[in-house]
Order: C-alpha cells, then sequence, then structure tokens
C-alpha cells in the first residue's frame, strides 16, 4: 500500500539515508524511534510535504514524486494526515474545519446537508458531542479535544489511509490511552491502512500489526510487536526496557 | 585575499537569497493570477480581508491623511511669506499630497497595519502546519489565503489613496488659513493654476501598484517564514523592512516612467 524506496532527506545534516519500507494494506503500522531520526519527516514524504532530495514514495502504486500532474492530488485525495498539534485552522470553528477535510468536488455534489451529516458523524466516531463543539473555535477546545477535532478532520474525507504523526505527544496518560484505544478502533472500523508515528512504545507496541524503529536515518528494526520485544538489538531494547535505556545511556556518557 | 574572498562569498550569498525571493515572488504573482482567473477565491474570505484592509484602516489613513496636508501646508507657508505669492501653496499642498504624500504615506500605514498582519498570521499558520494541512487536504493555500489578500489589497488600496487625498487637501487647505491666514478661494485659485488631470491617474497607478506589492511581498514572506515564534518575528521585521524599501525604490521610479 504504502513502499519507501531509498528516501534520502537531509536538512543542515542527513536526516533520512536511504529508508527502504513497506507498509501494507490494512495494517496497522507503528514507527518508533529516537528524536530527531525523521520519523516525521519521513511520513511527510508520503503525501510530498516534504521533497526528499532523493527516492520516491509510492501509494497505492502511484508514484508521489515522479508520478503525473494530478498524482500528487490523487495520493493527497486517498489519505489522512493528522497532525501532530492538530494544525486546526484558527480563526475557523470546528465545523468549518472538520468540513475542510471533505474534498472539494464532493463538498459539490452531496450538498450542505449531507456534508452537515458527514462532520456530525466524524465527531461522533472521535468520541465529541457535535452539538458541544460545533460551533467553538480551537482556542476554545482543551489539548485532548483540539486532537480529535483534528482526527475528525482526517477521517471526514473517507482516507483509504491514516497518517498519524505523534498523535499522544502532550497528552495525560488517560488521553493518551482514549487516543490510542481511537486510533486502533478507527483503524479497524473505517477498515483503512494506518502509519502511526510515536514515542509511546508501548501503545505502540499494544496497537501495531508490525513495527518498525528508525535510528540514524535507516530502518533499524522492522518486525511484529513480538519480534520488538524479544529483540536482542541493544538500541532496539533500550526503548522498551528501562534497565536496558539506562545502560545505554551510561555507555554514551562514559 | 581572505577578506576578499569572504566579501565576494557575501555578495553570492546575498544575490542568491534576492534571487531565490525574486523567483518565489514570481511564482506567488502567478499563482495568485490564476488562482483569481479561475475563480478559485472564496468570497467570503475575501470581504474579511477587503474589510481589514480598507474599512479597518479608515481612521488612521484619515488621521495620517490630514497630518500629511496640515504639515505641507504649514512649512509651504513658512517658506513662501514675503517670497512668494501666497495662492502658490494651494498648488504646493496639492500637488505634494497627490502626487506624494497620499499614495505614500497611506502605503506605508498599510505596511504596518495589513503587511505586518498578513506575515504574522500566515508565518504562524506555517509554523504550527495549518499551510500544510490545507495542502494535505488537497486544498491550495494561495487560492485560500493569499489571493483574497493580494485583491483586497488592489481593490481598496485606491480608495484609501482617494480618502487620504481628500481630506489631506482639505485639512492643508483650513491650516493654511489658519497659519498664514490664506482664504480657501485663494487656496483653491492656486491649485487650479497648476493642475493637470494626469496627477489624478499618477496618484491611482501608484496606489494600485503599492496596493499590489504589499500583500503579495507579505504574503509571501509569511509563507517563507520557518522556526517557531522567534522565526514569525523575524520574518515579520523583515517584511516590514522588504515593504517599505519596495515602496520607497518604486515610488522613485514613478517621476521618470510617468511624469517626464
Amino acid at each position: 500500500m504504502i513502499r519507501y524506496r531509498k528516501v534520502y532527506k537531509a536538512f543542515d545534516y542527513p536526516v533520512l539515508a536511504g529508508v527502504d519500507m513497506e507498509v501494507e494494506s490494512g495494517e496497522m503500522f507503528a514507527l518508533f524511534g529516537p528524536s530527531g531520526t525523521g520519523k516525521s519527516v519521513l511520513l511527510k514524504t508520503t503525501i510530498g510535504l516534504v521533497v526528499p532530495d532523493r527516492g520516491d514514495v509510492e501509494l497505492a502504486g502511484i508514484s508521489v514524486f515522479y508520478g503525473e500532474d494530478g498524482d500528487l492530488a490523487r495520493v493527497r485525495r486517498k489519505v489522512g494526515y493528522v497532525f501532530q498539534h492538530a494544525a486546526l485552522f484558527d480563526s475557523l470553528n470546528v465545523f468549518d474545519n472538520v468540513c475542510t477535510g471533505i474534498p472539494e468536488d464532493q463538498l459539490g455534489r452531496e450538498g450542505d446537508r449531507e456534508c452537515a451529516r458527514r462532520v456530525w458523524r466524524a465527531l461522533e466516531l472521535v468520541n465529541l458531542e457535535p452539538r458541544q463543539v460545533l460551533s467553538k473555535i480551537p482556542s476554545e477546545l482543551s489539548g485532548g479535544m483540539q486532537k480529535r477535532v483534528g482526527i475528525a478532520r482526517a477521517i471526514v474525507g473517507r482516507p483509504e489511509v491514516l497518517l498519524w504523526d505523534e498523535p499522544t505527544t502532550g497528552l495525560d496518560p488517560v488521553n493518551t490511552a482514549a487516543v490510542e484505544r481511537l486510533i486502533k478502533r478507527l483503524s479497524m472500523e473505517l477498515e483503512v491502512t494506518s502509519l502511526l508515528v510515536t514515542h509511546d512504545v508501548e501503545g505502540g507496541l499494544e496497537i501495531g500489526d508490525r513495527v518498525a524503529m528508525l535510528d540514524e536515518g535507516t530502518l533499524r528494526f522492522c518486525g511484529t510487536p513480538e519480534e520488538f520485544r524479544s529483540s536482542t538489538d541493544p538500541k532496539v531494547r533500550a526503548f522498551h526496557d528501562r534497565a536496558a535505556a539506562e545502560a545505554a545511556l551510561d555507555q554514551l556518557t562514559e | 585575499m581572505n577578506i576578499l574572498s569572504a566579501w565576494f562569498a557575501k555578495v553570492g550569498e546575498v544575490a542568491r537569497v534576492a534571487f531565490r525571493h525574486a523567483g518565489e515572488l514570481g511564482k506567488l504573482t502567478w499563482a495568485v493570477i490564476m488562482a483569481t482567473v479561475r475563480l478559485r477565491v472564496p468570497r467570503k474570505e475575501l470581504l474579511t480581508q477587503v474589510y481589514n484592509t480598507g474599512i479597518s484602516s479608515i481612521p488612521v489613513v484619515l488621521v495620517t491623511g490630514s497630518l500629511a496636508g496640515i504639515v505641507t501646508s504649514q512649512q509651504g507657508g513658512y517658506q513662501f511669506q514675503g517670497a512668494v505669492p501666497l495662492y502658490v501653496l494651494g498648488s504646493v499642498v496639492v500637488q505634494t499630497v497627490i502626487l506624494e504624500m497620499g499614495p505614500v504615506l497611506t502605503a506605508i500605514v498599510l505596511v504596518g497595519r495589513v503587511g505586518a498582519r498578513h506575515t504574522a498570521e500566515l508565518g504562524t499558520m506555517v509554523v504550527s502546519e495549518q499551510i500544510d494541512a490545507y495542502h494535505s487536504l488537497g486544498r491550495d493555500p494561495v487560492a485560500l489565503l493569499a489571493a483574497p489578500r493580494v485583491i483586497a489589497g488592489v481593490l481598496t488600496m485606491p480608495l484609501l489613496v482617494g480618502l487620504a487625498n481628500i481630506i489631506g487637501v482639505v485639512a492643508g487647505m483650513v491650516a493654511a488659513y489658519v497659519d498664514v491666514g490664506l482664504g480657501f478661494e485663494s487656496f483653491l485659485y492656486g491649485a487650479r493654476l497648476f493642475w493637470h488631470n494626469w496627477d489624478l491617474f499618477y496618484s491611482f497607478s501608484k496606489a494600485v501598484v503599492f496596493g499590489t506589492a504589499i500583500p503579495l511581498i507579505s504574503v509571501h514572506m509569511g509563507f517563507q517564514t520557518r522556526g517557531g515564534a522567534e522565526g514569525v518575528g523575524r520574518t515579520t521585521t523583515q517584511a516590514v523592512m522588504f515593504m517599505t524599501l519596495t515602496i520607497l525604490i518604486l515610488d522613485a521610479l514613478f517621476p521618470p516612467l510617468l511624469l517626464n
């Protein structure tokens, strides 16, 4: 479904150094990695928000960077993107924010009533009470609610793929668990392919069908959550085992 | 040798940045034109921007316009007394306000009031990933955000300059009466003596050009913002400087192009 082919990207320093990765159709794929290893950058290459220096990404067989005119727009229509800090439009209320997620041609075709119904349904799917939030602007919502509205905006367009960029960052443990459950439930109910970038390793291992770890610009690990847990690679172990993390830190300090 | 190569490197870097900005501005201008021609500009946002750029700016434009007229009149009155017939003051005030002070001061006011706001707004949208969100949803930020601001600038700037011109001339006339005792009829006689209809066209041409340049530059700089709150502050400062310089340079190009 999503194929990353030798993706290279450098800003002032190399971030991605030839990432090869595949996410299968219908799969819930979690991607871990230390801060600054390019997880979000890789996610953004999927819909062309970041252009790699070399390499390509294919989504449903369509090349994101070497396709024909209109291919990028086709790719974007298949994808719902959940941003790290929700990225809601400040000046629009919740209804208009979520409504922006409906592709323009569908907006024209389906009419106002059907669009309103879709917005309503999307908000219900993310456990928000539409009546209470529809007319509010983002600054009137809590962080957790903003994230949910961001998720509603991503799913209202009926995407085939959902990309989650650290959706639990900045949330308390209860909200983190709630959002993780929501991710799992939505991925199953909507039958979408999900690629989740997260720092919350336990959450990712819990909900992911497969997981991968990005380190120093390349894929260090790719496998099932069980394989991840039993991995003997010290860097992988340091990511889910406190004692191994302490040992790795000691080694670094020495 | 090292100093020389460092100097060349610096010049090269400045030239590279200038060309990059010029290229990006060209692309933005083309994208705004295409969005406008294809009628992809949302009416609601356009009306909001017309209000923000035009209607909200009226009070400050009236104040600066009238002050420009008053100051010109006071300066002229002081210099002409005892040397030049005072009715010439009417011509000096009208010509100065319409040819120069009205358009330029209104543009400078708009740089601070509207241009800085556009850059800060769009810059914040960039660093908070709202622009990326538009792209991810298949929406065109140029059509939704840039084009309404540019069209609003082009439409409202001539109206604001017109207002500034009228209030500037009236205030100058009153100041001439209060300051040097020049009657309204003598003031208007002097004004008519050297009047050319072309001057009005010249004034509104400046208004259209400045009204296009300010939103284009401010929007462009907003889209170029990188690096969080500090980046927004830095880009907004650069945008204000860039817009002010552009207005003054364009202003200097007008006389050889349209007055000679």
